[in-house]
């Protein structure tokens, strides 16, 4: 498998031009399926050859459990640097499931309390909370049959005019009809499965906060209205909102979110041509992902083949 | 008496299976329509009786934790009284969600982040070039902005 094994685990890098282009110039809906996308590929390609480096790995360790055979050299002749690369793929695939394994009960978890803390209420579309602190949450269905949900706070209706309100509960539904949660989650999960991955998961962040926001600005009639609406939430005092910072809060998305909606509606476009920007971010994120599948279904054949020779039958 | 915990504690645990959101709104809606203070055999009367005594006083001690009831000492037990109603309850729980988590924006999908001053100065000058559409877009105080972007940016 030569060195094509290690290249799924660095490819991800290629993905970072490719997010910021397709964050400014694609339509936010696009954006977001083909970053998932992408980063589900990709990470699922680094976490293949992160297996397959530990099968070697783990062969070489006395006592392992694999059949002798596939410490011999041959098999160890199919892995550069074997020595080095197979022993510390077996704790970085640990250390990948490990946080995957967080991220998904982390995600359910948050899930159920939000959905516990609503029982009680009226089985309503929306859940309106008194609570002086701003804040607006689409909350999906936990289990099939309830109902999703978007939650705002009385603080957050106080701040918005009647449109704004009507933008807010359009943004908010727009991540629920969308299913925004699962592409947020795929993501969350890719950045975890190979940290160069994390760029792609902002990225994504963004362009679903995007997308909702254009259903909206659709929905209601007016970008401005959506626009304004996103402004007056975010510049409510500080201090009545929820104390913790969100790490992604640094590249200051609120402005671009507004920004964006000032300016004139993105055009869903057809696939683009080459010789643009965009078209170079685009074929570059295909080449990128087909090229990290090639490689790392290369090697997993590769690794099979010499493993089968090398077990006595 | 420690037979009589367990027993509860066990109650309390196939009732957060049933739904332990749900049964605490029963509770909370209990005491609410008792109007004024009650003891925990009352509240367990109103509810019918098909829940064990010391369910019932986990519930309320639960709802007391969150702010949901207050309780005052009368005789050798408690008198509990409604504070919030059902979506008060609600918010008093969604707020310790949101609380808790540090990470939760990630899972709820928030209508906005939170802003750096550099960011807010920004926004500003956006939404004055958005327009207010003739309207009162202004009414919170100028001199309050200036000293949130005062000690925003130390």
């Amino acid at each position: 498998m030569g060195l094509f094994v290690f290249l799924p685990l660095v490819l991800p890098l290629t993905a970072w031009p490719v997010a910021r282009l397709a964050e400014h110039h694609l339509h936010p809906r696009t954006a977001t399926r083909l970053l998932t996308a992408v980063a589900a590929v990709l990470a699922a390609c680094s976490t293949l050859c992160l297996g397959l480096l530990m099968v070697v790995g783990t062969a070489q360790l006395p006592g392992n459990p694999l059949p002798d055979a596939w410490s011999d050299p041959e098999v160890r002749a199919a892995l550069p640097h074997d020595e080095v690369a197979g022993k510390a793929a077996i704790p970085a695939l640990l250390a990948v499931t490990g946080v995957c394994a967080r991220v998904l009960l982390r995600h359910r978890r948050i899930r159920r309390r939000a959905a516990r803390a609503l029982a009680g209420l009226p089985d309503a579309p929306v859940a309106v909370l008194p609570d002086p602190a701003p804040y607006a949450y689409a909350l999906p269905a936990v289990r099939r049959g309830s109902r999703d949900r978007v939650v705002v706070s009385r603080g957050m209706l106080a701040l918005l005019r009647p449109a704004e309100r009507r933008a807010l509960f359009a943004h908010e539904r727009a991540h629920l009809t969308g299913r925004h949660d699962r592409l947020l989650l795929v993501a969350r999960l890719a950045a975890a499965a190979n940290p160069f991955l994390r760029p792609l998961r902002t990225a994504v962040t963004y362009s679903a906060e995007r997308w909702a926001d254009e259903e909206a600005a659709v929905r209601v009639g007016s970008r401005r209205a959506v626009a304004r609406a996103i402004g007056r939430a975010a510049l409510a005092p500080a201090g009545a909102g929820p104390a913790t910072l969100p790490a992604f809060a640094a590249a200051g998305p609120v402005p671009r979110r507004v920004a964006a909606l000032l300016a004139p509606p993105p055009a869903p476009r057809a696939w683009p041509p080459v010789f643009t920007a965009v078209g170079l971010a685009l074929w570059g994120a295909v080449t990128g992902v087909a090229v990290s599948a090639l490689a790392s279904a290369n090697s997993a054949v590769t690794l099979y083949a010499v493993l089968k020779a090398a077990t006595p039958l | 008496m420690k037979k009589r915990d367990a027993a509860g504690a066990e109650a309390a645990g196939s009732a957060r299976r049933r739904g332990q959101g749900e049964l605490e709104a029963q509770v909370l809606a209990a005491v609410r329509a008792a109007g004024g203070p009650v003891t925990a055999g009352l509240v367990r009367e109103r509810l019918g009786g098909g829940l064990a005594y010391t369910t019932v006083i986990t519930i309320l001690t639960r709802l007391h934790a969150k702010g949901a009831v207050a309780r005052e000492r009368a005789g050798r037990s408690f008198e509990w009284t409604a504070v919030a109603d059902e979506a008060g309850l609600a918010a008093l729980r969604m707020r310790r969600v949101l609380d808790g988590e540090g990470d939760r924006e990630a899972v709820l999908t928030r209508f906005f982040t939170t802003l750096q001053a550099s960011d807010e100065r920004l926004l500003r000058d956006l939404l004055a070039r958005a327009g207010e559409d003739g309207e009162d877009g202004e009414d919170e105080g100028d001199g309050a902005d200036g000293e949130r972007h005062g000690t925003g940016e130390d």
